[in-house]
């Protein structure tokens, strides 16, 4: 309330000296003040414009240094998935291509695998044919050396018993002379 | 012995056989003389052994043969043997038989029969031999059980084998 009434009373109480409206300061200075700004702009015009304009057109151009960067980084990157995408699809076929591989051979080791085991079997299958037999010759011919054994043995013992009786013995002896009497 | 010397042998023991006149009895008794020492080993062993002093040896022999043969048969063996000969003495008398043969225009025939043949069996089996080889044959019979029956003849070198040995065998072969 003291603060509102004195600034109240100030703008009653008009002074020459002082500014012309509260708000601004003296004519003088104003007046040098300008000036002062004045020259003081033109100072900085002079000797710091240049300054000035140089590092924006240095800070410019290393933006626009940094852009094209970005934009080589860009397509360098680009590029890069470029090649990383056709060497995922590289990799992509040479798996397709390893795995069609792998199949064959494996189709072809099957297929050998098989032959081999449908002929190691037909092998097996023939030795054993092969063995049976031999088995059943060797078998016929124990059997037949057996039988030709008692026979010698049986015949001996039927000529050891004197199964030529002397009249035989004359049979066999006018056979004889009949037959290369004949001849 | 070789061939030379065993021919030398036997045309010496034919010659002092034909000259004692006796050559058809000698060359028979020879021939079965030399088959029983083919066939006996102990005879063999005896005759053959250069320990036994050759007296004893021929002692051997005329006790054998004396009385069972000729003089000259049992002189001439014991003169073989006493010379030491006796390893050759069936191929000398084999050799004095075929010379003896030959001197009558004869082929010795060798007959191996389980038992002895009948004068009449020889006569016809020595008719049928020489019809079937065309030759006069001089039969020499071999008593030999070991052919179990029937007859073996060799001729020359033609064997006619009609011996139940020999079809035993022949079965035997064939079981």
């Amino acid at each position: 309330m003291n603060i509102f009434a004195s600034i109240l009373l100030a703008s009653e109480e008009h002074d020459p000296a002082h500014s012309v409206h509260w708000l601004w300061p003296e004519k003088a200075e104003l007046i040098y003040g300008t000036i002062s700004s004045l020259l003081i702009f033109g100072l900085l015009w002079k000797f710091a414009g240049p300054a000035i304009v140089n590092a924006m057109a240095a800070r410019t151009e290393r933006i626009q240094g940094e852009l094209d960067a970005s934009a080589a980084a860009k397509t360098s990157a680009e590029s890069e998935a470029a090649g990383i995408r056709q060497a995922a699809g590289d990799i992509d076929s040479e798996r397709q291509r390893l795995f069609a591989e792998a199949d064959a051979q494996a189709e072809a080791l099957l297929v050998d695998g098989r032959a081999r085991l449908e002929q190691e079997v037909a092998e097996l299958n023939a030795r054993a044919e092969a063995d049976i037999a031999s088995a059943g010759g060797r078998v016929n011919d124990e059997l037949r050396a057996e039988i030709s054994r008692l026979s010698n043995v049986a015949t001996e013992r039927v000529l050891a018993g004197g199964l030529i009786d002397a009249a035989t013995q004359q049979d066999l002896i006018e056979a004889f002379i009949s037959k290369v009497g004949a001849s | 012995m070789s061939d030379a010397r065993i021919d030398g042998y036997a045309r010496a023991l034919f010659e002092i056989a034909r000259a004692e006149g006796t050559i058809d009895e000698v060359e028979d008794e020879l021939f079965r003389f030399a088959r029983s020492y083919e066939s006996s080993d102990a005879l063999r062993n005896a005759l053959t052994d250069e320990m036994i002093p050759a007296g004893k040896r021929q002692a051997i022999v005329e006790d054998l043969l004396g009385g069972k043969a000729t003089a000259t048969t049992t002189q001439l063996v014991s003169m073989v043997v006493g010379s030491g000969r006796g390893r050759d003495l069936p191929a000398i008398i084999d050799k004095l038989v075929e010379r003896a043969s030959s001197s009558k225009n004869l082929e010795v025939a060798e007959v191996r029969s389980a038992v002895a043949l009948t004068d009449d069996q020889q006569d016809r089996l020595k008719a049928a031999l020489a019809n079937a080889t065309g030759k006069a044959v001089n039969l020499k019979v071999i008593v030999d059980p070991s052919i179990l029956g029937g007859i073996v003849a060799t001729v020359g070198d033609s064997v006619i084998d009609g011996s139940v040995r020999t079809r035993v065998d022949q079965l035997k072969s064939r079981l």
